[in-house]
């Protein structure tokens, strides 16, 4: 699994919502109006998932899913 | 006559039905809804038995990205307000949101989803505990969750009167609806105390029923081996508009919200005063407010809190408030059969006394079987009774006393 399937999947499976529902290139907040509590959950999760430490305002509910996989290739370099 | 305000939808989830249809079915047979606590670990709880909703999960009509942010007592006030909703035959489409509100009350707000996290935040440290712990305990949180659900944007208030909670959430959505701010208000309560700490706190509150190996048997109002009252869980919920308003959209009108009475007892900050000087004050100012007189009221709805001083009060309020004219009026408690709701209960007790005037039915006092010197009125005993009922009251009685008393009138 790439790196961008496998965070899809950590979202998905986070906000329980259907992977079809996330849009390449979308801001969450415009594909499945996700809210700034439930990016803190996704944020948690990613960390203990990735073993990496994202800070929330790094990643918002305004960032796309490859806004997010930039994020966590530059954590694990 | 001035236009009143109506009752046009009905939701309920209860620990006898989450349909209006069953909840009414189930209460008419007379049957006790209690039943040993089995959902964690209670064994070691003085009263470990209650009322309890089962199967919220197959009624919901809520995604599971929701439901996992919200507390029980958030779904169950989902739920009825949907029901009531679509009872009421609004249009959500065309309705003018701005000027629909959500008055709700509930007493404990909501600890399953508390107590869970604190927990994890204890053991995992700051990243243990759920960003939505937040927004999903304090009393507030359901009627935050139905107006974002629906995008209600009207005026709305919660109300936390501990018992009283929902009676007077319903009397300021039905003063709301009469002074012209709102056009539509669901209006009602919720509660979920059969949670390990919330029900560790009821406990020592020391007014619950130890009955537990006949527990079907426990909630005993009246009665002379009475020995507290036992909790239930649920919401209820009713949809609330101008008379007028009601006519013009051509919606059937259960009933109408009449007035209140309330007083406080300034005595205790739990016990009742042992006189029953002001519970007898709020009975007059229900009447009052409602313009009836004694011989107009056909029935009452009884707060039946099952201890020793607390029936023998209310019994004791009624002799003196209604004097002879008693001999007319039915009364009876009906959460007998599935428990106090605490905060939600005047929202149940509305929706049964409601039916009970659609038809023609005085639900019974179950588990009334020896009589105490001091509570010798007619509770309705064990078996509901045929009575056209037109003008109802409603008790409502907080921890220390906070009285209410809620008027309510038949429709059609």
């Amino acid at each position: 699994m790439g790196l961008k399937e496998e965070v899809v999947d950590v979202i998905c499976n986070t906000l329980e919502v259907g992977k079809d529902e996330l849009k390449e290139g979308r801001k969450l907040y415009d594909s499945i109006g996700v809210d700034s509590t439930e990016m803190v959950e996704v944020v948690v999760t990613l960390n203990k998932h990735f073993g990496i430490k994202i800070e929330t305002n790094e990643v918002t509910k305004f960032s796309t899913p490859e806004d997010i996989v930039s994020v966590i290739e530059s954590k694990k370099q | 006559m001035s236009d009143r305000v109506a009752i046009t939808g009905i939701g309920v989830v209860s620990p006898c039905g989450l349909k209006k249809e069953t909840f009414w079915a189930n209460l008419k047979k007379g049957h006790s809804f209690i039943d040993k606590i089995e959902r964690f670990d209670a064994s070691l709880y003085p009263s470990r038995i209650a009322g309890q909703v089962h199967e919220l999960d197959h009624y919901t009509h809520l995604s599971g990205r929701l439901i996992k942010k919200i507390d029980v007592f958030s779904h169950m006030a989902l739920v009825a307000s949907e029901q009531a909703l679509k009872d009421a035959n609004v249009d959500l489409e065309n309705i003018d949101k701005t000027r629909v509100g959500v008055f709700m009350g509930n007493a404990i707000g909501g600890w399953l989803f508390a107590e869970t996290e604190l927990r994890d935040m204890y053991m995992e440290g700051r990243e243990g505990i759920s960003p939505y712990m937040a927004s999903a305990w304090f009393p507030a949180a359901p009627q935050g969750q139905i107006t974002i659900y629906y995008g209600f944007k009207g005026y709305s208030k919660t109300i936390v009167a501990d018992r009283a909670s929902s009676a007077l959430a319903i009397w300021y959505a039905a003063k709301t609806i009469s002074q012209g701010k709102n056009d539509l208000i669901l209006a009602g309560g919720m509660e979920a105390p059969i949670t390990p700490y919330a029900l560790l706190s009821a406990n020592t509150y020391g007014s619950l029923s130890k009955n537990n190996l006949n527990f079907q048997k426990a909630y005993r109002p009246y009665d002379l081996y009475r020995d507290g009252f036992v909790l239930g869980e649920g919401s209820g919920v009713v949809a609330l508009e101008k008379e007028s308003q009601a006519k013009k959209r051509g919606v059937p009108i259960y009933g109408f919200i009449k007035g209140i009475g309330f007083s406080s007892d300034g005595y205790h900050y739990y016990q009742y005063s042992p006189d029953s000087g002001s519970l007898e004050f709020a009975l007059e100012s229900a009447l009052s407010d409602a313009g009836w007189s004694k011989k107009d009221i056909d029935y009452i709805c009884l707060d039946g809190e099952a201890t020793v001083l607390g029936d023998r009060l209310e019994t004791l309020a009624l002799k003196n408030v209604f004097a002879k004219e008693l001999e007319n009026i039915s009364l009876s408690a009906p959460k007998s059969m599935f428990g106090n709701l605490l905060g939600a209960q005047t929202a149940l007790d509305l929706v049964a006394t409601i039916f009970s005037m659609q038809n023609d039915t005085v639900l019974p006092t179950i588990n009334y079987e020896m009589s105490d010197p001091y509570c010798d009125l007619d509770y309705t005993p064990n078996q509901a009774r045929e009575k056209k009922i037109n003008k109802a009251l409603i008790i409502a009685r907080g921890r220390g006393g906070i009285n209410a008393v809620l008027a309510v009138e038949r429709g059609k």
